[in-house]
């Protein structure tokens, strides 16, 4: 009883293709994402990433060389 | 019903076709009022967030938890591990809202919106650790089994079957609730906690006000907090979740169940991890060289304190710990490779049509499950390994987290909130900090005495 109420509210036999779009079913491999674009203050993070990465990188050879 | 849609369902590629299958039945679920509907749909939409915070509490941070309890007690780090539950939350929430709004993982996002030398470098950085912390998990597999008196061989080569199995022959949907259920016995140590002889209720209620670290700050209490640190926030479960998020198809509309999902396996995630740390603050602090004990002699030690059915239990939880980490860490190995590379990547996939992107998941098993056999292989080395490269690239990965979490342009209106913001930096902030701290104590050894 409820299953014919609720096809009727759905009524997907019109809606399928937003259905579709709506819940994600799409093949998100063919549909390009843009490059963001690096400035302002995403650019000075990216800049404290590398010396972040940079520093830990050198503790860790200084760490593991004192360990042999 | 079944019947009008089958049609056009099976237009669909196959991964897809699956998946509307379950968005339907949520798309149907959500059209019925009442609290018994909106419990169903909650059930049906949860997973992700309690599978990763579980597959969190993995072999390492179980023989992590087991270990601080046994060098500190409880005085301090219980009260540390109830701060870790919204940090937990704080970050893997982020990643629920990321997946659901994109439809896209977190290593194609990396590589999508900041380019080849990030994505390589996240990605590089998330394979290795995850071969090696895939290793910590099958030395716990096979040190638990010999608890029941299982050869490292038999145990070894039984997981990594069983872990290629569930991979490769399930659905998605059936794929969730096996590895739920197999998670559900990392509960296994809530009830041993009643096994402790002696133990004080109030003694635990009184480190919520004393805060007490025996010895006070040392070298080895901050890398104690780096480890604890390390279990509860990890890049692979950034990556996990994501994608999980997004072969269950969790949309915009998703996104409280998802919250609630995150935070249901939050709290699980701390209860166990307090419950180990009660279990061998109580039986194995008082005893000599605790900073020494390996896992072996902590179940020894339980063994003698709370009885051999205790130990057994533990052991139990220790097996179960590291295969659903195993079952977790390989799928991430997985999607994170297709999503690099563009492969067509979903639990859905039959084994012929995606081999090649179950197959990064297997080798890592694979590998895995051959190095715990080598004999004297430098295991704690690798633990080392496994730590000092998550440490080094957690911070990397949040920070991508937020740069994506702050943009607009992918996020609409579902952008960072400014009390997320200010948590996740203090979160990063502070993992920082322990991490300059730890590599002071390495090069320093006596800088804290």
């Amino acid at each position: 009883m409820n299953e014919n109420k609720i096809i009727k509210k759905v009524n997907l036999d019109e809606d399928w293709e937003e259905f579709i779009k709506n819940e994600g079913l799409l093949d998100y491999n063919k549909i390009p994402l843009k490059r963001a674009k690096i400035r302002g203050w995403i650019k000075i993070a990216f800049w404290f990433l590398r010396i972040y990465i940079l520093i830990m990188v050198i503790m860790v050879i200084i760490g593991f060389s004192r360990i042999h | 019903m079944k019947e009008d849609y089958k049609n056009k369902l099976d237009e669909l590629p196959v991964d897809i076709k699956l998946r509307a299958v379950d968005r339907l039945k949520v798309h149907l679920m959500r059209q019925k009022y009442g609290y018994f509907s909106r419990l169903c749909l909650l059930l049906a939409l949860i997973g992700p967030g309690i599978l990763v915070m579980i597959a969190d509490n993995d072999a390492g941070g179980v023989i992590t938890y087991a270990q601080t309890g046994a060098i500190f007690g409880i005085g301090f780090f219980i009260p540390f591990m109830i701060l870790m539950l919204p940090v937990a939350y704080i970050v893997q929430e982020m990643t629920v809202r990321l997946g659901a709004v994109t439809h896209r993982g977190h290593a194609e996002m990396i590589w999508k919106r900041y380019g080849k030398f990030w994505g390589l470098f996240s990605l590089f950085d998330l394979i290795v650790a995850n071969i090696l912390t895939l290793i910590t998990e099958f030395i716990g597999i096979t040190l638990g089994m010999e608890v029941f008196g299982v050869s490292p061989v038999i145990s070894s080569v039984t997981a990594v079957v069983v872990i290629a199995s569930i991979q490769l022959f399930l659905r998605y949907f059936t794929w969730e609730w096996i590895s739920l259920s197999i998670a559900a016995f990392n509960l296994v140590f809530i009830p041993l906690v009643f096994f402790v002889p002696h133990l004080h209720w109030g003694a635990v209620a009184k480190s919520f006000t004393s805060w007490h670290i025996p010895g006070g700050v040392s070298s080895l209490f901050i890398y104690v907090i780096l480890a604890n640190l390390g279990t509860t926030i990890a890049p692979w479960m950034l990556f996990f979740q994501q994608s999980s998020v997004v072969d269950k198809g969790l949309t915009v509309r998703d996104i409280r169940d998802g919250q609630i999902d995150t935070f249901i396996g939050s709290v699980v995630m701390i209860i166990v991890a307090i419950a180990i740390i009660i279990i061998t603050g109580f039986t194995v602090y008082s005893a000599n060289n605790a900073a020494k004990l390996d896992i072996q002699n902590i179940l020894s030690i339980v063994s003698s304190k709370m009885g051999p059915l205790a130990m057994k239990l533990f052991a139990l939880g220790l097996v179960e710990a590291g295969l659903i980490a195993a079952i977790a860490i390989s799928a991430s190995t997985s999607w994170a490779m297709g999503e690099a590379f563009g492969w067509t990547r979903s639990i859905n996939l039959p084994p012929l049509k995606g081999w090649h992107f179950y197959l990064p998941g297997l080798v890592s098993i694979m590998f895995a499950g051959t190095v715990v056999l080598i004999p004297n292989v430098p295991l704690g080395f690798l633990n080392l390994t496994v730590q000092v490269i998550a440490s080094i690239f957690m911070p990397a990965a949040m920070m991508f987290l937020l740069l994506l979490l702050n943009d607009k342009e992918i996020m609409g209106v579902h952008v960072n909130r400014p009390w997320q913001n200010i948590s996740a930096f203090i979160i990063v902030g502070f993992l920082m900090l322990m991490n300059g701290l730890y590599g002071l104590t390495v090069m320093f050894p006596h800088i804290f005495g």
